[in-house]
């Protein structure tokens, strides 16, 4: 039989893009984010009563929707927030259900 | 001032209008005699210089300009221009057709109808893009800073020009003495401001022959009261600024960054920014390869004419497969000798037609070499490629235009140094982004890099 003459895909030699990274957020009331800290915070012995570098206001959430998907393997619950921070950066955050982290995500 | 510093000791060619050229070409075959030969304009890599300020020259219509130069019969006629990549229809009209009602994206049989005496004319995209190429190099002249943005609109940039030649009014001034051309249909329109956009929206309101120059100071207002039209949007963007009832840039401006970017996401942030006048884009210097050279060192001094006709085909081939020669055409060829007891010898060709075959570049420099050869016997000769033109020949028999051959051009020298960088390194580290689940609700699982292997 003849083989195919494409040039099989490597899977290995992928490489994901816009992979979501850790955030920090605080909430609002209605469990809205109103600011974000991109790294984690430092330790206690050095943290400042202001803000800090990595610290973002969020000001304006544009929409807000929840994924739940995948519950025949490893099940996906996600509650997601389009945002605005200050400066104009549009980002995308979302709350995993399951571990209750953060995360950030270009849109 | 730095910049103005910098112009005079990386770009002295460029000046030879205040300087007189004899006095600049010394100093320029001073600074280059241990490298290799002076270049007159070519032998500039314009690369990474950028401008603050500048001068836009626009010439609409600049396609049917050039035909029209090119045709002087055609003057007192209305005229088209077929668009190139769809002969059928009406792409560019003469001010004669207009009045009749002929518009361009009609076919030619509506403009028929309109306009039964209607010229109508082939287009020619390769002279167009050659004619504004000679556009750009006499701009060259005058700021080493180019940067083209379409056929007919280019932006000068102009920081540290003040000091040679006071003022922005003069400085409009000899920019468009350099961009006039006795066979082209009027002077440009031309906009002098901080940054493309200022200076672009300037040149759209001024009169062939009437510069706007824009202050910094008045930049401000000069945005605000400019209507929205201005801004480089997509119909359906402009379409809803409008149905919100914003007239002018000013009333855009006057919105909260943050609304205009979540209604109108990345192009509204761009248009706010522009019309508050908090985005400058300044002039980039467009980049053109170095001069190519290719030398051979006889064993034993050689007079033959014959042995050297041959030598110098051999050495023009050579210099054309130089990979930085991919994607362009050879302008200006010289040849250069050592002849015995230290005398030298050379000849300069510009070619009617740029090329990037041996025969056509070998041809006119036989003919020199027949008229005028060397006094002596040869050391050593060198074949130069001093300036480029975009675009290669052997694409062009296939290309719609030089645009499309430039291109290929660039893809293949992408492939070179793709090749390069591997052959370093050992592994790729250029990647593609491929479409994985573009359709997933999960971001992170609609693209990803893969090796780019060319």
């Amino acid at each position: 039989m003849v083989p195919p003459a494409r040039t099989p895909l490597r899977v290995d030699r992928l490489r994901a893009l816009n992979l979501p990274s850790s955030v920090e957020v605080s909430l609002d009331e209605w469990g809205r984010p109103t600011t974000i800290v991109e790294e984690p915070e430092l330790p206690a012995d050095r943290r400042t009563d202001g803000p800090t570098d990595r610290q973002r206001r969020v000001d304006e959430v544009v929409e807000e929707w929840r994924i739940d998907d995948e519950w025949w393997r490893t099940p996906i619950h996600r509650r997601y927030f389009e945002v605005v921070l200050e400066g104009g950066a549009h980002v995308v955050l979302f709350e995993d259900l399951v571990s209750g982290e953060w995360f950030l995500q270009r849109p | 001032m730095p910049s103005q510093r910098t112009h005079l000791f990386l770009a002295p060619g460029y000046f030879r209008d205040i300087f007189g050229s004899r006095r600049w070409s010394w100093h320029v075959r001073g600074r280059h005699d241990s490298s290799g030969p002076p270049d007159r304009r070519g032998g500039v890599v314009v690369r990474g210089w950028r401008s603050d300020h500048a001068v836009c020259l626009w010439i609409p219509n600049f396609p049917l300009r050039a035909e029209e130069a090119r045709r002087p019969h055609l003057a007192d006629r209305p005229t088209a221009l077929l668009a190139p990549e769809d002969t059928r229809r009406i792409w560019q009209t003469s001010p004669l057709a207009r009045r009749q009602g002929v518009q361009s994206g009609l076919t030619v049989s509506q403009a028929i109808g309109l306009c039964p005496t209607l010229a109508l004319i082939e287009p020619d995209p390769v002279f167009y893009d050659e004619r504004f190429a000679t556009l750009l190099l006499r701009l060259e002249d005058v700021s080493p800073v180019v940067e083209p943005a379409e056929l007919g609109r280019a932006y000068v940039g102009v920081d540290g020009l003040e000091g040679l030649h006071g003022g922005p009014e003069r400085v409009v001034e000899i920019i468009a003495e350099a961009a006039a051309d006795r066979r082209t249909d009027g002077p440009p329109r031309l906009g002098w401001g901080r940054g493309k956009f200022t200076a672009w929206v300037a040149a759209t309101r001024a009169q062939p022959g009437a510069p706007i120059i824009v202050t910094d100071d008045e930049r401000a207002a000069f945005l605000r009261a400019q209507p929205l039209g201005a801004l480089p949007l997509d119909p359906d963007n402009y379409r809803r600024l409008q149905q919100l009832g914003l007239k002018t840039l000013g009333d855009l401006a006057a919105l909260p960054e943050a609304a205009v970017i979540a209604q109108f996401g990345r192009e509204g942030k761009a248009a706010w920014r522009l019309a508050s006048g908090l985005r400058d884009e300044p002039v980039q210097g467009r980049a053109r390869p170095q001069p190519i050279v290719a030398s051979l060192d006889y064993p034993s001094p050689v007079a033959d004419r014959g042995m050297l006709a041959h030598t110098i085909g051999v050495l023009i081939e050579h210099a054309l497969r130089d990979p930085r020669r991919t994607g362009w055409r050879v302008q200006t060829v010289r040849v250069r000798a050592a002849l015995e007891q230290g005398a030298s010898w050379l000849i300069e060709v510009m070619l009617k037609e740029p090329a990037a075959l041996r025969e056509r570049i070998h041809a006119p420099l036989l003919a020199h070499l027949e008229r005028t050869p060397p006094t002596g016997a040869v050391e050593s000769l060198a074949v130069e490629f001093t300036a480029f033109a975009r675009g290669t020949d052997e694409l062009q028999l296939f290309a719609q235009d030089a645009a499309a051959a430039a291109r290929a051009g660039r893809r293949k020298a992408l492939r070179v140094a793709a090749r390069e960088i591997q052959n370093r390194l050992k592994r790729s580290m250029l990647y593609r982004v491929i479409e994985v689940q573009p359709w997933s609700r999960l971001p992170e699982r609609r693209y990803a890099l893969i090796a780019f292997e060319p």
